[in-house]
């Protein structure tokens, strides 16, 4: 008995609870899948092949770098060409011995025999390697069609699996990072527990605008430069921004302790609830997508972008839950236990309320995957934030819309938002069953 | 109950404030200068005239009825360095680019001094006139005097613009070369000197500390944001006294644009949303009645399959299907009347009978996005309250079943339907962008759609700000409604 209880956790018990779900079984083996191909992408499908044997030269254009350029030398040892990796049209090459990925496409490719909105089931030609046209060899032919200038849907299909997932990771992440932190503090201090010296409280407010000033006033000049050169550098700007902001805070905390006048030195409750309940409230007093097609239509197009606009104003659910969460945790006997037992409050936080905390706001990050990439195919159906030649799920399918002769471009783009969709949908309702039986509806 | 609402009401206005705010902020930071924007859409015809006092004497004018001669807000944080009368500056791009090059000199008054310079400068390169440097010189050649004359020209606009160090270097010195290779430019060596001096003050004089040291000026109610929410009184009315501005399109006043076109959107959101009532709440009765059956779990993973399918999508496979001559062409693919056969005359029964086909499509669209999510909200309702300890005692004194679900249970589980209620106010005026622009339907979701494709930075801005203010009525209305049906809510 004693053993039997040790062996018991939480997240075992979750777990088979979770597998007696057969259709969300399913589809957690879908996502892995869906993974799988995002990973794999540029050697699912790509214009160049795995490995090639051309001329006595091995060669493995597929992973290597689009700019790289071969000399190639025929047998006598002299120049033969120079094959540009970027430019070469790889499928005519006359090969000893070639392995192709599994589309012989790359979603940019613009195959000029194969345009306008070539059906899958219909003729397609294909440039052999003497220059004749024929009817596309079975490797060659595309499996999904085309669209008007000739690009492969299925090698579309496939990139645009890794941007979706990349919608759902960064833009979550943005809205779980501010979302748990901004929940947790709104349920665990609650309108009454978070107190502190008035001197101390003002010169943290004093603090915090003048970080603002120094992290991100004084230095907006450099953020914009980081940002002109890459996303990269302006992420780590922007970091150290947030380090400048943090310490100026800090220091003007640890100033408040040498300031001692009786009426300053009395304590003041912060009603941080109250805060961070207003926040929410307003962020979600304004319709979603449309607060995010006025702030793209402002910002330049940037399919980076759009995913921080759209983690930025999805982290209200997760705040919501991470906050309900903390206020039951607050009550409950392990909490009071350390905090009786003198910890601080963020070692209080971090190590005993968090962890127990964080199965709920799991399953509200997996709705909000979901629904993050239903905003991302939506505004790229629209067209609105992402660039042009960027293919993803939602451009393709506006193109079928264009053009609704094409039903392979309504039909599969349309059928993988969905099933990614419900996918994340289906993996969420079944996790929230398995981790709260009480919520189960 | 009075006494909530107005609480509510009270409540609801610092929220105002946040969003007005929150919209005025993007307002400002919209790219590009809105007086080139108005000044090209009214001009239309008038062409090429670009620099001539005519347009920039309207140019003038404009900027002043919009406003943007005013500071940005009542107070400003900036630093030491930064001149507190920086907004009278008229161009936006030079004014952005003296804030930056005070932000890397930190004297105010060296870049005061450069920027008036240059702008004299710019002032005698006008002057210039090629002819009559041509009679001057008749060994030269015509083309080739414009050419050196348009190059400096065009190096002193990009150095208003220009705040890099090494950019505005490497400006001068092109300009260097450009006045001694040319004989006849010498008249600009003494000002090209005098301006060349004051570029190098900015470093000399350099104070950089002042740009540390943060202040806060204060400039009272004459400001842009108080001009736009206010308006001054004679020609601008303001945002609160529905006056939303001009439209970069056609230079309409965007109340105008948004009045012909609410109508559609908020008809067809209305209908959407009754059908919508009208199929789940039947179902979610009838799922939380059976509840586990094989009809209440098989509905269940419909719906939520249902759920997961985007409205774009089931818009383009409606029409593929239905609307496409390939399959069947029963519906019209565009549009919500056929322009050749509508007339306005028309009583309003042949009307709604003429545009009954063109908006079949859309309603599905619409009324199925709200379904899914109103179904399963209900069926949760209902499961709540059929568990309840009252319905037991219903049951257990002998009422039919019937009785007690329709009787008992549905009143008390229609609540938190309610709340969807408060969606239908700002989806009128927002309409739903991507079922309009898929069926061409031309209400407030084409209209945003199309102000987005051109940047029509004021229109979208107001409906950014009605949508957040009808929202709040909706949020504040289904609050008093769930006060007046359920009196076990008591607000204190």
């Amino acid at each position: 008995m004693q053993d039997q209880k040790q062996n018991f956790s939480f997240s075992k018990y979750a777990w088979n609870q979770f597998k007696k779900n057969k259709i969300a079984l399913v589809c957690l083996y879908l996502l892995f899948f869906l993974i799988f191909v995002a990973v794999f992408a540029p050697y699912i499908a790509n214009e160049r092949p795995l490995y090639a044997e051309y001329k006595g030269n091995k060669l493995y254009p597929a992973f290597a770098d689009e700019t790289r350029k071969d000399s190639i030398f025929n047998s006598n040892g002299s120049l033969d060409e120079i094959l540009q990796y970027d430019i070469t049209d790889w499928r005519i090459l006359k090969y000893e011995k070639v392995i192709w990925p599994l589309i012989p496409y790359s979603p940019g490719t613009m195959d000029r025999y194969n345009r306008d909105y070539v059906s899958p089931k219909g003729k397609q030609r294909f440039k052999d390697s003497n220059g004749e046209i024929i009817d596309a060899p079975k490797k060659f032919r595309h499996i999904l069609g085309t669209d008007g200038i000739g690009r492969d849907l299925a090698a579309g299909l496939i990139h645009g699996t890794r941007i979706s997932l990349m919608v759902g990771i960064v833009a979550m992440g943005i809205a779980s990072i501010i979302g748990i932190i901004l929940g947790a503090f709104a349920g665990f201090f609650g309108d009454t527990k978070l107190k502190m010296p008035r001197i101390k409280y003002w010169l943290t407010l004093f603090g915090i605008f003048m970080g603002i000033f120094y992290g991100f006033g004084q230095r907006k000049y450099i953020l914009a430069e980081g940002f002109g050169e890459s996303v990269y550098s302006g992420v780590i700007q922007i970091l150290i921004s947030l380090i400048i902001v943090t310490t100026v805070v800090i220091i003007f905390r640890f100033c408040s302790k040498f300031i001692k006048f009786g009426s300053l030195q009395k304590e003041t409750n912060i009603p941080v609830d109250n805060f961070v309940s207003r926040g929410i409230e307003l962020l979600n007093s304004i319709p979603r997508l449309l607060l995010i097609i006025t702030i793209t239509a402002v910002v330049e197009r940037s399919i980076w972008i759009v995913m921080i606009i759209i983690g930025l104003t999805s982290w209200t659910g997760i705040a919501r839950f991470t906050r309900a969460e903390f206020l039951r945790i607050r009550s409950l006997e392990f909490v009071q236990a350390s905090e009786s037992l003198g910890f601080s409050s963020a070692r209080t936080i971090l190590k005993h309320a968090l962890p127990n905390a964080l199965a709920p706001v799991f399953v509200s990050i997996a709705f909000g995957i979901a629904s993050a990439i239903l905003i991302e195919s939506g505004l790229s159906f629209l067209g609105i934030g992402v660039p042009d030649d960027i293919v993803t799920w939602g451009s393709l399918l506006n193109l079928g819309r264009q053009n609704l002769e094409a039903w392979w471009l309504i039909i599969y783009p349309g059928m993988a938002i969905f099933m990614t969709i419900t996918i994340y949908n289906m993996i969420a309702e079944a996790s929230r069953d398995a981790l709260d039986p009480k919520l189960k509806s | 109950m009075l006494k909530y609402t107005f609480q509510r009401i009270i409540a609801f206005i610092p929220m105002l404030i946040a969003i007005s705010l929150l919209s005025f902020i993007i307002s400002i930071n919209a790219p590009g200068d809105p007086v080139e924007r108005l000044a090209k859409s009214s001009e239309s015809e008038g062409g090429a005239q670009e620099q001539s006092g005519a347009s920039k004497k309207i140019k003038a004018e404009l900027r002043k009825k919009l406003g943007l001669d005013l500071p940005i807000f009542y107070v400003s944080i900036s630093d030491l360095s930064t001149s507190d009368t920086l907004y009278k500056v008229q161009d936006k791009y030079h004014k952005s680019n003296l804030s930056a090059l005070t932000h890397h000199s930190g004297n105010w008054q060296a870049v005061s001094n450069y920027y008036k310079n240059l702008l004299s400068f710019q002032r005698i390169h006008e002057r210039i006139n090629p002819k009559i440097l041509k009679d001057q010189y008749t060994f030269l050649d015509l083309n080739e005097i414009n050419e050196v004359v348009n190059q400096l020209g065009s190096e002193i606009g990009s150095l208003l613009e220009t705040s890099d160090k090494n950019l505005i270097d490497l400006k001068f010195e092109k300009m260097n070369t450009l006045v001694s290779n040319n004989n006849y430019l010498s008249f600009l060596k003494d000002p090209l000197y005098e301006l060349e001096t004051n570029k190098n003050n900015l470093r000399i004089n350099s104070t950089r500390w002042k740009t540390y040291i943060p202040t806060l000026h204060w400039y009272g109610k004459n400001n842009q944001y108080h001009l736009w929410l206010f308006g001054n009184g004679n020609d601008r009315k303001g945002l609160l006294r529905g006056d939303f501005g001009i439209s970069y399109i056609d230079s309409q006043p965007i109340q105008d644009k948004i009045w012909q076109k609410v109508g559609i959107s908020f008809a067809l959101s209305l209908i959407s949303i009754f059908l919508a009532y009208l199929i789940s709440i039947p179902i979610g009765i009838y799922s939380a009645y059976r509840k586990d059956s094989k009809f209440d779990t098989g509905i269940s993973l419909v719906l939520f399959i249902l759920y997961s399918m985007p409205s774009f999508f089931v818009g383009t496979l409606l029409l593929l299907q239905f609307a496409n001559p390939d399959n069947l062409a029963w519906f019209p693919v565009s549009g919500i009347q056929d322009p050749t056969l509508f007339d306005p005359e028309w009583s309003f029964w042949k009307k709604i009978e003429h545009r009954m086909p063109f908006l079949i499509l859309p309603i599905i669209t619409y009324t199925y996005g709200s379904f899914a999510f109103l179904s399963r909200i209900m069926r949760v309702g209902m499961v709540d309250v059929v568990s309840q300890d009252y319905i037991r005692t219903a049951r257990a004194k002998g009422l039919g079943e019937k009785k007690v679900i329709l009787k008992h249970a549905l009143r008390n589980s229609l609540l938190p339907v309610i709340t969807v209620f408060a969606a239908i106010f700002p989806m009128a005026i927002g309409g739903s962008i991507i079922i309009e622009v898929i069926f061409s339907i031309p209400g407030m979701g084409v209209e945003i759609y199309n102000s987005i494709l051109n940047y029509d930075y004021p229109m979208i801005i107001t409906v950014f700000t009605l949508s957040g203010f009808l929202t709040m009525v909706g949020y504040l209305v289904s609050d008093i409604l769930y006060a007046v049906v359920d009196p076990r809510i008591s607000y204190k």
